[in-house]
C-alpha cells in the first residue's frame, strides 16, 4: 500500500465514522419522538399552557339600612428586585424616588428612604420588601413614581396582589360579623355563610408566549361567579349604642367580659350582638361569642319556673308565698337570698325583689317528685337544644335530667332558681322575647337576605319556634311580675319616666372552666324588654366580673347597660316623644318650649291640636308662639348636649360641629354627610362615636 | 451577478451546502431569538438583520479566502499558530467571563469580541496540516514524528483546558482523528489518550481540591449524562432543565416539524438560538429537516474528501481533509448533545448557530478549502489543457 492509498483509506475510515454518528442522531432524533415522545409532550403541555384561576369576588356584608358592615378590598405587597435596575438610572432617580415616597407615604423622611433604597441596592437584593398591604391607590401612586414606573423588567417592581376582608365599622360586631382570612380559621357570619358569601371561582387557560408572557386562550375561560352579598338584621345604630353602654360600664368595674343581645319583639331579629371581652391590656374587644356560650343563668331563669307553675296552674302570681327570711334549708344544703329579710309575699313581689328561697321551695314542693314534668316546659321554651340561630359557634344548652349520675336530690330546688343547668343568654332572650310578645317563641336570626347584584334572591323570614307558648293568663301573669321587677323590685331604679321596662335581674356565682364558687365570680344580668305595654325589643345584658369585684349585682352592672340602650334606641324611633312637658309646656297664652327633634314636636303638636311643622325630621327645632299667638319654629343649629344635625353638611362643618360637643366622628365615603349613625336631637355622651356616611 | 458567478471558483457543492445552511440558519435564528429580543427590549427582527449582517460578512470571507492560494497559508499557518498562542494565554487570566470560564476577549480598536479558542483551533489545525505532510517520511517514528506533531497540540489543548475543558478536550480528540489520517501509528493515538485521561483527571482533581476552575461544572455534568440524582449545585438542574426542553423540543417536531417559526419550546429552551439550535430545527421541520442538516454536512465533508483525493500534494490535501473533517466533527458532537447521545458540552454549531466571530472562524476554515478546491481545479484544468494543447497542436513541419 503506498502512502498515498494508506492515508486514503484512513480517511474514509474517518468518514464512515462520522457516517455513523450522523446516523445515530438521527436514529435518536427518531427514538426521542416515537418511544418518550407522548411523554414528553404530555410534558409540554403543562408546560406551554396553565390554568389560572380567577378569584371570584367574596360577597358583601349590609345592613338592612343598607350600612357597609364587610367588603373586600384589593391590597398589594410590593417587593422591588434591584439587580434589575442599572446603576446609572437608580443613581439618577433615587433622590426623586425617596422624595416621592416620603410624600406619598408621609411616614418616613426622604433621607431615610434614600438610605433604604441605597442599602437594598447595594446588596442587590432580589425580592426586597418595600411596603406591604398598600391600598390600590397608594399603590397605583408607588408605580408611577421614577424607576419604578419602569415595570419589572427594569424598575424591579414586583407586586403581590391580595384581598383583604374589611370591616368599616372597626369593633362594631366585629365577632358577629366574624372573620375571614386566606388559609385560615373562619369564624361568624363569615363562616356560617361561607358558600354564599364566597362564589365559585373561574378558571382561564393561558399560554406562554414569547419573553415569557402568559396570554389567555380565547374561549377558555370559565367566568367567576362572584359571591353573594348578606344582609344582616343587625342595625349599626343600635349596635353602637349596645356596644358604647356595655363598653363604659364594662371598663368601670373591669368586668372580664360582657355580652348583651338586643332583639326585635315580633320577628325575633337580632338587631344588636355585642360581645366584649377583657384583653391582656386592659381594653375589651370582640373576642369571642359570650352570647352564644351556655352558663349557669342565675335568677333570670326564675321566670321559666313561674312559667312552669303558673302553666300548670298550681299558684297564681297573686297566691302567697313563704320567703322565710331568706334562708332556707333543702337536705344539708342551704339556699340564701342576696338579700335577707323577706317574710311572706305574694309570689309577684318575691319575683320582683327576686327571692331565691320562694321559687326555690315552689320548685321544691311542686316538681321534686316529677322533674319531668318542670323539665317539659323547659322543651316547650326550647331550652334543651340549641337557638338554630343562623351563627356558627353555638353550643348546646347543658339541662339535667333525672336518672342521670349528676342529678341529685337538691338539683330541683337550684335548678328553679337558676342553678344547676347552663343556658346561653340568647336562650334567655329568647324565651323573654316570648313572653313579650304575648307567648310567640321566635327564632333568633341574623340574616334578613341574601342579595345578588342589589336584587334580592333569597328573603329569610321570621320564624316562629311555637306559636303559644302558653295561656293568655300565663303569659300575662309573667308580664305583670316582669313589670313589677321594674316598678318596685331589683330594677326600681333602672325605671324610666318615658317609658315602661319588663324585665328581671340575675346575679349568679359562676363556677366555670377554672372558676370555683369561692372565687367570688358573678355573672350579673338584666333581661327584659321595653316599652312593657306594647314591647317592641327585648335585651339580654349579661356581664361577668372580675373575682371579688365590688359591684356585681345584675341590677347595679346589668340593669343600666338595658337602660342606656332602651334609652337611645326609644330615642331613635320614630314616634317617640319622650315625656311631652319636658319639651315645651303651654303657659296661659303662649308655648314655652325647648329645643327638640322635630319628630318630638310632631307629635306634641299634634296632641296639642295643632299642626306639625313642616321641617325635615331630622332637625332640632324650638317652637314658639310669636305676638300674633301664630306658631312658629325655629331651627337650633347646635345646641348643647344635643346630637346635631349635620346631614349636608361638609365633613370639616360636620366634625367640627360633633368634636365641640365631645363626640368622636368615624367618617365614611366621601362627599356631603347623608346619614349620621346618632339622629339629632339625641343627647350626647361624652365619648361616644358617631358615624358619619358620605356620599 | 454572473460575473461574480465567473469569479467564483471551487467546489460548487460545498458552495450550495454553505448558502443553504445559512439560509436554515436564518430561519432557525430569527425564530429563536423572540424572547431574547423580547427580553432586551429590541425589535423582533433586530437579531435576524444582526445575524444576516453577519452571514454576508462570513460569505465575504469565505469569498475572500478562496481566492488566495492556498500555497500562502503554510506560511500563514505558522504566523497564526504562533499569534495564537500569546492570545489564548491572555486570554486565560483577562478574558471576559462568560458562564465562569474565562473564553472571550475584546479586540481592541473595532470593538469585537470573539472567543479565542475559535482562533486557536484553525491555526492548530493549518499548522498540523503542515507538519503532518511535511513529516510523513518519519511519521511512524515516535521520537521524530510523532513529538514534533504531537508538541503543538499539546501546547494549544493546555492553553485552552483550564477555562474551557469541553473545547479541550474535544480539540484533542479531533486532532487525534488527523493524526489517524496523517499516518501516526495507532498505538502513539492510544499513549496519547491513555495520558489524556490521566492529564484530564489530574487537572479535574487539582481543580476539585483548590476550588479553582470549574470541576463542579464537569463533574455535574458528567452525573448529569449519567443520570444520577445527586448534586446540589444549581447547575445540575439547569443541565438536566436544558437536555429535558431539548427533548421536548425533538418530540413536539414529529416527521415533518411544527412549521417555520412554530416552536413552542424556544421560550423555554436556554440559549435556543447557539448550543441548542438543532432542537429548535428538528422541532420546525421535523425528524426530515434534522436528517437534513445531518446530510448536508456529511455531504460537505464527502465533497471536502474528493478535493483532498484529487489534490496532488500532501499540504492542501491534509488541510482540506483537516478543516472540514473537524468543522464536521463538531457539527456532529453539537447535534449529538442536542438528541442527548452525549453530555452537554458548550458547542455551537458551525455556520447555523448564531454569533460572530464563531461563523467567521468557520468562514475561514470553508475558504481555505475552497481555496485548495479551486488549485485543484484549476490544477486539472491546466493538466487537461497541455494534454489538449499536446494532441491539438499540430506538429510543425519540418523546415
Amino acid at each position: 500500500m503506498t502512502v498515498k492509498q494508506d492515508i486514503r483509506f484512513r480517511v474514509y475510515v474517518a468518514f464512515t465514522c462520522i457516517c455513523l454518528l450522523g446516523l445515530a442522531i438521527i436514529l435518536k432524533v427518531a427514538y426521542i419522538q416515537v418511544n418518550e415522545g407522548p411523554e414528553l409532550r404530555k410534558l409540554a403541555k403543562s408546560m406551554h399552557t396553565r390554568t389560572t384561576l380567577l378569584p371570584a369576588e367574596r360577597g358583601n356584608i349590609y345592613t338592612e339600612q343598607g350600612a357597609l358592615l364587610c367588603s373586600t378590598i384589593p391590597q398589594f405587597d410590593v417587593h422591588i428586585d434591584f439587580s434589575v435596575i442599572k446603576p446609572d438610572t437608580f443613581n439618577k432617580h433615587v433622590d426623586a424616588l425617596a422624595a416621592g415616597m416620603a410624600m406619598l407615604f408621609k411616614d418616613k423622611s426622604a433621607d431615610k428612604y434614600k438610605a433604604m433604597l441605597t442599602d437594598g441596592f447595594k446588596k442587590q437584593s432580589r425580592y426586597y420588601l418595600l411596603k406591604k398591604n398598600l391600598p390600590y391607590y397608594d399603590y397605583q401612586a408607588l408605580r408611577s413614581l421614577p424607576i419604578f414606573n419602569k415595570g419589572k423588567r427594569r424598575g424591579g417592581f414586583i407586586e403581590d396582589p391580595k384581598i383583604k376582608r374589611i370591616n368599616p365599622y372597626g369593633m362594631l360586631a366585629y365577632r358577629t360579623i366574624g372573620l375571614w382570612r386566606e388559609n385560615s380559621q373562619t369564624v361568624g357570619m363569615e363562616r356560617t355563610y361561607d358558600s354564599v358569601l364566597r362564589g365559585d371561582d373561574g378558571t382561564r387557560i393561558e399560554r406562554k408566549e414569547t419573553g415569557g408572557v402568559w396570554m389567555p386562550i380565547e374561549g377558555s375561560e370559565v367566568e367567576p361567579q362572584n359571591g353573594q352579598d348578606l344582609v344582616t338584621t343587625l342595625d349599626i345604630g343600635v349596635q353602637e349604642v349596645a356596644e358604647h353602654a356595655m363598653k363604659s360600664v364594662l371598663e368601670q368595674y373591669e368586668c372580664a367580659y360582657g355580652t348583651c343581645i338586643v332583639m326585635e319583639v315580633q320577628t325575633g331579629k337580632i338587631r344588636a350582638l355585642v360581645n366584649l371581652g377583657r384583653q391582656q391590656d386592659g381594653t375589651y374587644w370582640e373576642d369571642l361569642n359570650y352570647a352564644m356560650m351556655p352558663t349557669e343563668p342565675g335568677s333570670t331563669f326564675k321566670l321559666m319556673t313561674l312559667f312552669a307553675l303558673l302553666k300548670d296552674k298550681y299558684v297564681t302570681v297573686d297566691s302567697k308565698v313563704n320567703c322565710q327570711g331568706g334562708i332556707a334549708h333543702f337536705g344539708n344544703l342551704t339556699v340564701k337570698d342576696s338579700h335577707l329579710g323577706l317574710k311572706l309575699l305574694s309570689i309577684k313581689d318575691a319575683f320582683a325583689q327576686s327571692s331565691n328561697v320562694a321559687m326555690a321551695t315552689l320548685g321544691y314542693k311542686h316538681y321534686q317528685s316529677n322533674p319531668k314534668k318542670y323539665l317539659n316546659h323547659l322543651h316547650t321554651l326550647h331550652l334543651d337544644g340549641k337557638t338554630g340561630v343562623d351563627l356558627t359557634g353555638e353550643r348546646p344548652p347543658r339541662v339535667k335530667k333525672p336518672g342521670q349520675s349528676d342529678w341529685s336530690a337538691t338539683t330541683m330546688p337550684w335548678m328553679a332558681y337558676g342553678y344547676e343547668i347552663q343556658i346561653t343568654p340568647l336562650h334567655t332572650c329568647m324565651v323573654y322575647n316570648a313572653v313579650a310578645n304575648n307567648g310567640k317563641l321566635m327564632r333568633p336570626y341574623l340574616i334578613s337576605e341574601v342579595r345578588e347584584y342589589g336584587k334580592t334572591i333569597k328573603k329569610f323570614e321570621p320564624k316562629a319556634l311555637e306559636e303559644s307558648i302558653g295561656d293568655t293568663a300565663t303569659i300575662r301573669q309573667l308580664q305583670e311580675c316582669m313589670k313589677e321587677v321594674a316598678l318596685t323590685g331589683t330594677a326600681k331604679h333602672i325605671r324610666s319616666p318615658f317609658y315602661s321596662i319588663a324585665g328581671k335581674t340575675g346575679t349568679a356565682q359562676v363556677a366555670d372552666k377554672g372558676i370555683k364558687y369561692s372565687d367570688g365570680v358573678y355573672q350579673g344580668s338584666f333581661v327584659g324588654y321595653f316599652p312593657a305595654d306594647k314591647p317592641k325589643y327585648t335585651i339580654a345584658v349579661v356581664i361577668r366580673t372580675k373575682p371579688r369585684s365590688g359591684a356585681y349585682y345584675g341590677g347595679t352592672i346589668a340593669a343600666p347597660v338595658f337602660r342606656m340602650i332602651a334609652d337611645k334606641v326609644f330615642a331613635a324611633s320614630k314616634g317617640w316623644t319622650g315625656p311631652l312637658d319636658s319639651i315645651a309646656q303651654k303657659s296661659d297664652k303662649q308655648i314655652v318650649a325647648n329645643y327638640a327633634p322635630a319628630a318630638s314636636y310632631d307629635v306634641l303638636l299634634r296632641k296639642m291640636g295643632g299642626k306639625a311643622p313642616e321641617t325635615t325630621n331630622n332637625y332640632v327645632i324650638k317652637v314658639a308662639t310669636d305676638s300674633n299667638k301664630k306658631t312658629i319654629v325655629q331651627q337650633a343649629k347646635i345646641y348643647a348636649g344635643m346630637v346635631p344635625d349635620v346631614s349636608g353638611l361638609g365633613l370639616k362643618d360636620a366634625v367640627y360641629l360633633l368634636e365641640k360637643q365631645g363626640m368622636k366622628v368615624v367618617v365614611r365615603g366621601r362627599g356631603k354627610v347623608y346619614t349620621q349613625s346618632v339622629p339629632a336631637g339625641t343627647k350626647i355622651n361624652k365619648g361616644q362615636n358617631i358615624v358619619l356616611q358620605l356620599s | 451577478m454572473n460575473k461574480l458567478l465567473n469569479r467564483t471558483k471551487g467546489d460548487k457543492v460545498i458552495w450550495g451546502v454553505v448558502l443553504v445552511l445559512s439560509f436554515i440558519s436564518l430561519l432557525a435564528v430569527y425564530s429563536s431569538t423572540g424572547t431574547l429580543a423580547f427580553n432586551k427590549s429590541k425589535d423582533s427582527s433586530y437579531y435576524l438583520m444582526k445575524h444576516l449582517m453577519v452571514l454576508a460578512l462570513g460569505l465575504l470571507i469565505i469569498y475572500g479566502v478562496h481566492k488566495v492560494n492556498y500555497t500562502k497559508f503554510v506560511r500563514i499557518a505558522i504566523v497564526l499558530y504562533l499569534l495564537s498562542l500569546p492570545l489564548l494565554i491572555y486570554t486565560l487570566f483577562f478574558g471576559a467571563t462568560l458562564n465562569e470560564g474565562s473564553r472571550w476577549i475584546k479586540l481592541p480598536v473595532i470593538n469585537v469580541t470573539f472567543q479565542t479558542s475559535d482562533l486557536a483551533k484553525l491555526a492548530l489545525f493549518m499548522f498540523l496540516a503542515r507538519i503532518l505532510s511535511m513529516k510523513q517520511n518519519v511519521i511512524k517514528d515516535f521520537k521524530k514524528g510523532f513529538i514534533p506533531v504531537l508538541l503543538p497540540v499539546l501546547v494549544t489543548c493546555a492553553l485552552i483546558a483550564p477555562a474551557n475543558l469541553s473545547t479541550a478536550l474535544m480539540l484533542g480528540f479531533t486532532c487525534c482523528i488527523l493524526f489517524f489520517i496523517g499516518r501516526v501509528q495507532v498505538k502513539h493515538i492510544l499513549l496519547l489518550a491513555f495520558a489524556g485521561i490521566i492529564g484530564v483527571t489530574g487537572l479535574f482533581l487539582i481543580s476539585k481540591a483548590t476550588g479553582f476552575g470549574r470541576a463542579a461544572t464537569w463533574e455535574q455534568r458528567i452525573k448529569d449524562f449519567a443520570g444520577s440524582d445527586e448534586g446540589k449545585d444549581g447547575k445540575k438542574k439547569e443541565d438536566v432543565f436544558q437536555v429535558q426542553q431539548a427533548k421536548i423540543a425533538i418530540a413536539n417536531g414529529g416527521l415533518t416539524g411544527r412549521g417555520p417559526g412554530q416552536s413552542l419550546q424556544r421560550n423555554f429552551l436556554p440559549h435556543p438560538y447557539s448550543d441548542f439550535i438543532y432542537s429548535i430545527i428538528v422541532e420546525e421541520y421535523g425528524l426530515v429537516g434534522g436528517a437534513l442538516v445531518v446530510i448536508l454536512y456529511l455531504l460537505f465533508l464527502w465533497r471536502s474528501i474528493q478535493i483532498f483525493r484529487r489534490c496532488p500534494y500532501a499540504f492542501g490535501a491534509f488541510l482540506a481533509v483537516g478543516l472540514s473533517i473537524t468543522l464536521v466533527f463538531q457539527a456532529m458532537l453539537n447535534m449529538a448533545v442536542n438528541v442527548h447521545l452525549v453530555p452537554v458540552t458548550g458547542l455551537t454549531l458551525p455556520l447555523v448557530s448564531m454569533g460572530g466571530s464563531s461563523i467567521w472562524f468557520t468562514s475561514i476554515a470553508i475558504g481555505v478549502v475552497l481555496s485548495v478546491s479551486k488549485y485543484v481545479d484549476e490544477n486539472e484544468g491546466k493538466k487537461k489543457i497541455n494534454e489538449e494543447t499536446k494532441m491539438k497542436t499540430p506538429k510543425p513541419a519540418l523546415a
